[in-house]
């Protein structure tokens, strides 16, 4: 990999701190109840991060982010698309400081601002499966999985799985439907002030 | 003892072999599970990924049937649906804000009552490894076997409340009751690349792969799980992460079935996609 486009480089980049703004720290703490300021910059949440080697912004470089308000960055970053919500970062911080939480409020902000995920195919996922939880309320794994090969156009992709689990009589495609569909379609309701399904 | 029971879209698709060895192994130790009725999917990683209200609310109208259904306890073997159910019903103890949202969707009262447990933290902190140990006809013996919990069972420690978080041995001490043995490896609660598997395959094969890698250099002969998704990742990857060791991955009901003495057959055994038929015999328990 060529060093000047490698995502570790991105880590030794210089924060802009022409721009600092303390806003969303405060957001942070209002809408996750976490409080950024007693982050101690010890860096344990990043020794422990299981993806930390593939992340452009690591959980410790995260949590500075917040404190000098670079949102831009934190709502284009690829760490929101691979934090696998392992929460190593959280149980080994000595401030108890909730990262996977920052991750879904960031993620949920960068969707409803219209951003782009870094890694579509992982936003795809999400969607399709929340598609069938709002159809039915449940999932049909083989139905999703097809479902997404065929809107991924990745036709084959684990189709050599299939035929196994067939003969094992694991594919069942048609999950039970929840009866109270109503109630659980109300939760999909966009919060006041949004546009469109907040999903 | 009456416990609610969430099975969970998996259970009810790709995994029933979890589901129907619970149900064996349950009743077998007089716990009597009864279904949320109606239940709703969890959400899985999908909601709390792109709509934390969304994610709260699954689990609560699922815990709001329980506490219908006059059930104070609720349990599930998901290790992914345990967690969102428990962290659900920690946002609605704690979070005064989202609790009045998601009852103005649900149009119920929110369900503070239930407590959720693991089936895993209810067998061995309620029903007690003495109890179980009683029933034991077929020990394990000679089974070396690496206990896997991977990250939701004990993390986050605040919400999960069990167990050490990075180095749990519930698991272990059951599986000694039974007669194996376990080996002390360095994974057994890292990351299996949860909910990639489709979307983003790589982070599995990776993170996977380091599983699998590090419970066969302990010496390993097969890996016990508590949770559809890892079993998934970890058995159904091994040709893709190029590891040629056939490792069985193994639901850690279907092992306490076997020592409670029914067939391999009536637990799903054959339904794991590397055979654990051919270790079994060889030590002869099936
Ligand atoms: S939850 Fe995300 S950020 Fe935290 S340790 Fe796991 S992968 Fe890293
Ligand atoms: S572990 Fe906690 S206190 Fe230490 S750097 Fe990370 S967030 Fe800050």
């Amino acid at each position: 990999m060529n060093a000047t486009t490698s995502p570790v480089n991105q880590y030794f980049k210089a924060l802009q701190l022409d721009e600092t703004d303390s806003s969303l720290s405060q957001e942070i703490l209002e809408n996750c109840g976490v409080d950024i300021e007693r982050c101690l910059e010890c860096g344990k949440c990043s020794g422990g991060c299981s993806n930390t080697h593939i992340f452009d912004f690591t959980p410790r470089k995260i949590v500075q982010m917040i404190k000098i308000g670079d949102e831009k960055r934190l709502l284009h970053m690829d760490s929101l698309w691979c934090c696998v919500a392992c929460h190593l970062c959280v149980d080994r911080c000595p401030s108890g400081i909730d990262i996977p939480r920052i991750m879904d409020y960031l993620r949920e902000k960068a969707i409803t601002k219209g951003i782009p995920a870094t890694r579509p195919t992982v936003e795809l996922f999400h969607n399709l499966m929340l598609d069938q939880v709002h159809k039915k309320g449940r999932v049909s794994e083989l139905y999703l999985i097809l479902n997404y090969n065929l809107k991924s156009r990745q036709y084959l992709k684990n189709a050599e799985l299939g035929p196994q689990m067939f003969f094992k009589g694991k594919l069942n495609p048609i999950p039970a439907r929840v009866k109270k569909m109503d109630q659980v379609r109300r939760l999909f309701r966009p919060k006041p002030g949004q546009k469109g399904e907040a999903r | 003892m009456n416990v609610a029971y969430f099975p969970g879209c998996s259970l009810h698709s790709m995994s029933r072999e979890y589901d129907v060895s619970t149900r064996l192994v349950c009743q077998h130790l007089d716990i009597n599970l009864r279904e949320i009725e109606d239940w709703n999917c969890c959400g899985a990683t999908a909601a709390h990924s792109v709509n934390h209200t969304l994610a709260v609310g699954l689990s609560a109208r699922n815990l709001s049937i329980a506490e219908e259904m006059n059930l104070d306890k609720v349990t599930a073997v998901c290790a992914g649906c345990f967690s969102r159910l428990k962290a659900a019903s920690h946002e609605l103890r704690n979070n005064p804000h989202i609790k009045a949202e998601v009852e103005q969707m649900l149009k119920v009262t929110a369900p503070v009552k239930p407590e959720v447990e693991h089936l895993l933290q209810l067998l061995v902190e309620e029903i007690g490894l003495e109890a179980i140990r009683e029933k034991v006809v077929k020990p394990l013996k000679g089974l070396r076997l690496a206990a896997y919990y991977g990250c939701l069972l004990t993390r986050p420690r605040q919400i999960a409340q069990f167990d050490d978080p990075e180095q749990p041995v519930s698991l272990d001490n059951l599986l000694k009751t039974l007669g194996a043995e376990t080996v002390t490896w360095g994974h057994k609660a890292e990351c299996c690349g949860g909910g990639y598997a489709a979307s983003d395959t790589d982070i599995v094969l990776d993170l996977g792969g380091q599983v699998l890698k590090s419970a066969r250099q302990a010496g390993a002969e097969a890996i016990v799980v508590a949770c559809p998704m890892c079993q998934g990742n970890l058995d159904m990857r091994q040709k893709a992460m190029e590891l040629d060791f056939r490792l069985p991955i193994i639901y850690f009901t279907q092992l306490i079935g076997l020592a409670f003495g029914y067939k391999s057959g009536q637990l799903g055994i054959n339904k794991l996609f590397n055979s654990p038929m051919p270790l079994l015999k060889s030590k002869g328990l099936a």
